[in-house]
């Protein structure tokens, strides 16, 4: 049950710091305090939160608090938990006249809750538990919140019968009782959790506007609670809507701010309605004490259990979609990569000219200082070739460096010409030793296309490679390339990028399949190129497409649309 | 014959690395010309300079490779250094074969370039001198008549005056008179000198098909 799978390790970042198996006790210390503190302080709003005069609290938070101490902490840790709440359960019930051994036996009943709770929840998912998924949310709500604090409070009420404390009936304190726990376990336990799997790096990396939009949805939480639970009533009906005027908050929080947020804001309406509620304010007003809890309890716990679940479905969506995003940018870095080991030939070529020319240039040079009647104008010119031809190294060098790094999509405005003359470039000493003739015809004042630059390069560089490989079989002065730009004239204007070569093109049955990834024609091709080419292209907005007359070539379109021009 | 300076001729594509090459070679005392393209050398060139080729292997329009054919085909027998930002075994191969006198990887040291850039010209040269004594040796052999034909082709075979005499059915006396007419119009004063003349003068026996 320890066994923690390799990918919860990092992710597990945000969770309290239980040592390692080795680790000192110092490293349990902190987590360890931290539970009695937060159990005292939580037994204490317990009592806070109870109805007057009859002592019948509406939240119990001790027990979720436990709960969610568990879950966070690895199962052979359990004991210093458990350990830790003691002091804490005695120090704050000894203080309000309960016998010792119902304090006992409540300590006992407490922590039976959390144990079946947490010990369940451990039987299914593995440590540390993570609202992060419908699955594990799922077997919390059903273990945590529904079977512990039912069968926990059997035996609390069993228990508090057997003592002969107090003076309810025991189906009376059985029903209380497990509402209590349970709004608790609703409540309180996630809120521990959602926060402690929160990645601080992260929160501190936000934005100002975050905090500002986090600011003014509670706030206008806290105001809407206020205005419908905490005001006098002063007739005795109530519009039922009312009570749905603090959902819209709900959900704007598990939409933009994830468990941890809808947990909070939860939170923040558990407490206002029981603040209400336990100074006779607000719509909860039934015959009896008992009641008045219940109709509460039962409403706060039909909302936080959708709300919860709402947000935990929302954050995994994201999360799937935000993987299949990084996939995507990985695929196609990778192949863009295995694209430039391709070309790696004909960049060595690229970078070899400047070389000899600098090499060449100096050796002459040095023959030139040696000779004293040589004119000087010569050396300039030397000089200015050899900066030249760095200059030129140096942009092989910096082209190359852009389509190797792997970074985040960027969109700007581009000239779809000036990324023809860039990928040309790069493919110019692979085009020459190839004996491929590029016949570009470029359209003037062409208007510009939203994009990534390294991802449409990656588009062009494919289509060119394409059209070489499919002229291969061509002697050598019929390999032609025609690169075609313009702007054409659909959907409010777009830009039209075409590639021609004169190859032996291919069927309508091939062309069905070329977009499948991993088809390929080529003895060492990957079969991603177009596939992902296409990909690119429709994450751009735009479309791309093929065309061919078998035996005269074929051609590969893409459209994007046009940037509008601004009128001043 | 000789007189005009020996000349290299530098093409390549790259106007940086063209004019590099340039450059060193001038400094380093040579002629050089140069030609952005195998098609501006194919219009300018000038198979009677003396001289070699300096040329990048892989160009637009006509490869280093395919110039090098048509040189071939044209009887410009001038000696090729390739020069090669990307060299493959093949075309390395294929480039030797065809009679290249060097194949340089780019970027080379100036060392080795002006060794094959040398060995080239020492190439041309042996070669046009060659050339031009075949052409004297057949001005004169132009110059004999027939029957001082037929007495050098019996000389050359071994034969003493007494058995050329009896082939061609005269006296010893009168083939004495054609053979130093005929020394005289070849200008060689010893036999030796003949033999080697005549030996160059013939056309060579077909190669021996490769085992």
């Amino acid at each position: 049950m320890d066994s923690l799978p390799a990918s919860s390790a990092s992710a597990s970042a945000g969770l309290t710091p239980w040592g390692t198996r080795s680790g000192p006790v110092a490293g349990w210390a902190a987590p360890a305090l931290a539970v009695a503190v937060g159990y005292y302080l939580a037994a204490r709003v317990g009592f806070a939160f109870t109805l007057q005069p009859y002592p019948i609290s509406t939240l119990w938070p001790p027990n979720a608090l436990l709960l969610a101490a568990l879950l966070l902490a690895p199962t052979r840790a359990w004991w210093w938990v458990l350990a830790a709440a003691l002091p804490a359960h005695l120090l704050v019930e000894l203080q309000s006249g309960v016998p010792v051994a119902m304090v006992l036996g409540w300590y006992a009943t407490n922590c039976s809750e959390a144990l079946l709770g947490a010990g369940l929840v451990r039987a299914f998912v593995a440590w540390p538990l993570r609202l992060d998924s419908l699955r594990s949310a799922g077997i919390f709500l059903f273990s945590g919140a529904f079977v512990a604090p039912i069968v926990s409070s059997f035996l609390d009420a069993a228990l508090v019968s057997l003592v002969g404390w107090g003076e309810r009936g025991y189906w009376d304190l059985v029903g209380t009782r497990i509402f209590s726990n349970t709004l608790a376990a609703l409540t309180v336990a996630p809120l521990i959790l959602t926060w402690a799997a929160i990645d601080v790096s992260r929160l501190r990396a936000a934005r100002l506007v975050r905090y500002a939009e986090a600011a003014a949805l509670f706030m206008g939480l806290l105001a809407t609670c206020m205005l419908v639970f905490d005001l006098p009533q002063l007739d005795t009906h109530t519009a039922p809507a009312l009570f749905y005027a603090p959902l819209p908050f709900l959900v704007w929080a598990a939409l933009r701010f994830g468990p941890a947020g809808t947990t909070s804001a939860i939170a923040v309406m558990v407490v206002a309605t029981i603040f209400g509620t336990v100074n006779g304010l607000g719509p909860f007003a039934g015959s009896t004490p008992q009641e008045t809890a219940l109709e509460m309890q039962l409403f706060l716990s039909a909302v936080a259990v959708p709300m919860l679940l709402l947000a935990v479905v929302l954050d995994e969506r994201a999360r799937v979609e935000l993987d299949a995003r990084e996939q995507r940018l990985q695929l196609t870095h990778l192949s863009r990569v295995a694209m430039l080991g391709e070309l790696s030939g004909g960049i060595a070529h690229e970078l070899n000219q400047p070389l000899t020319a600098i090499l060449s240039n100096a050796q002459a040079a040095q023959h030139l200082v040696g000779n004293k009647s040589a004119d000087p104008e010569i050396l300039v010119e030397i000089l200015r070739d050899i900066i030249a031809a760095d200059q030129r190294a140096g942009e092989v060098i910096r082209r190359l460096r852009t389509l190797f790094k792997r970074g985040e999509t960027q969109f700007q405005p581009l000239d779809a010409n000036e990324l023809v003359h860039e990928v040309l470039s790069i493919v110019h000493g692979d085009l020459v030793t190839r004996s491929v003739e590029v016949v570009p015809e470029l359209a003037a004042a062409l208007p510009k296309v939203q994009g990534d630059r390294v991802e449409l390069e990656q588009v062009m560089l494919n289509l060119v490679m394409n059209a070489c490989d499919a002229m291969a079989g061509l002697p050598p002065e019929q390999r032609r390339i025609r690169v075609r730009t313009r702007a054409v004239d659909v959907e409010g204007g777009a830009v039209q990028v075409s590639f021609g070569d004169c190859g032996p093109g291919f069927t309508p049955e091939q062309y069905a399949k070329l977009f499948e990834p991993f088809y390929t024609t080529k003895p060492r091709g990957l079969g991603l190129g177009l596939s992902i080419s296409r990909a690119i292209i429709r994450a751009h907005h735009g479309r791309l497409w093929g065309s061919s007359t078998p035996g005269a070539g074929a051609a590969f379109h893409f459209v994007l649309p046009a940037l509008r021009a601004k009128r001043g | 014959m000789g007189s005009a300076r020996a000349c290299v001729s530098i093409i390549d594509d790259d106007a940086l690395v063209l004019r590099s090459l340039d450059r060193l070679l001038q400094a380093r005392g040579f002629e050089v010309h140069t030609y952005s393209s195998p098609q501006a050398f194919l219009e300018q060139r000038d198979a009677d300079t003396p001289g070699c080729i300096v040329m990048d292997l892989s160009m637009p329009g006509l490869s280093g490779l395919e110039l090098q054919q048509a040189l071939a085909r044209a009887a410009d027998r001038r000696p090729v250094v390739f020069i090669s930002g990307r060299s493959s075994i093949e075309a390395t191969v294929r480039a030797m074969k065809a009679g290249a006198v060097d194949f340089l990887t780019k970027p080379f040291d100036e060392a080795d370039l002006v060794a094959a850039v040398r060995a080239a010209l020492d190439k041309d040269r042996a070669s046009r001198e060659g050339l031009a004594e075949l052409a004297s040796i057949n001005l004169r052999l132009a110059t004999l008549t027939p029957r001082e034909r037929e007495v050098l082709s019996r000389v050359v075979a071994g034969k003493l005056n007494k058995q050329i005499a009896a082939e061609l059915g005269t006296a010893e006396k009168t083939v004495k008179v054609h053979r130093a007419r005929m020394m005289r119009k070849m200008q060689f004063d010893s036999l030796a000198e003949l033999v080697r003349a005549w030996t160059v003068s013939q056309p060579l026996p077909p190669a021996p098909p490769q085992a």
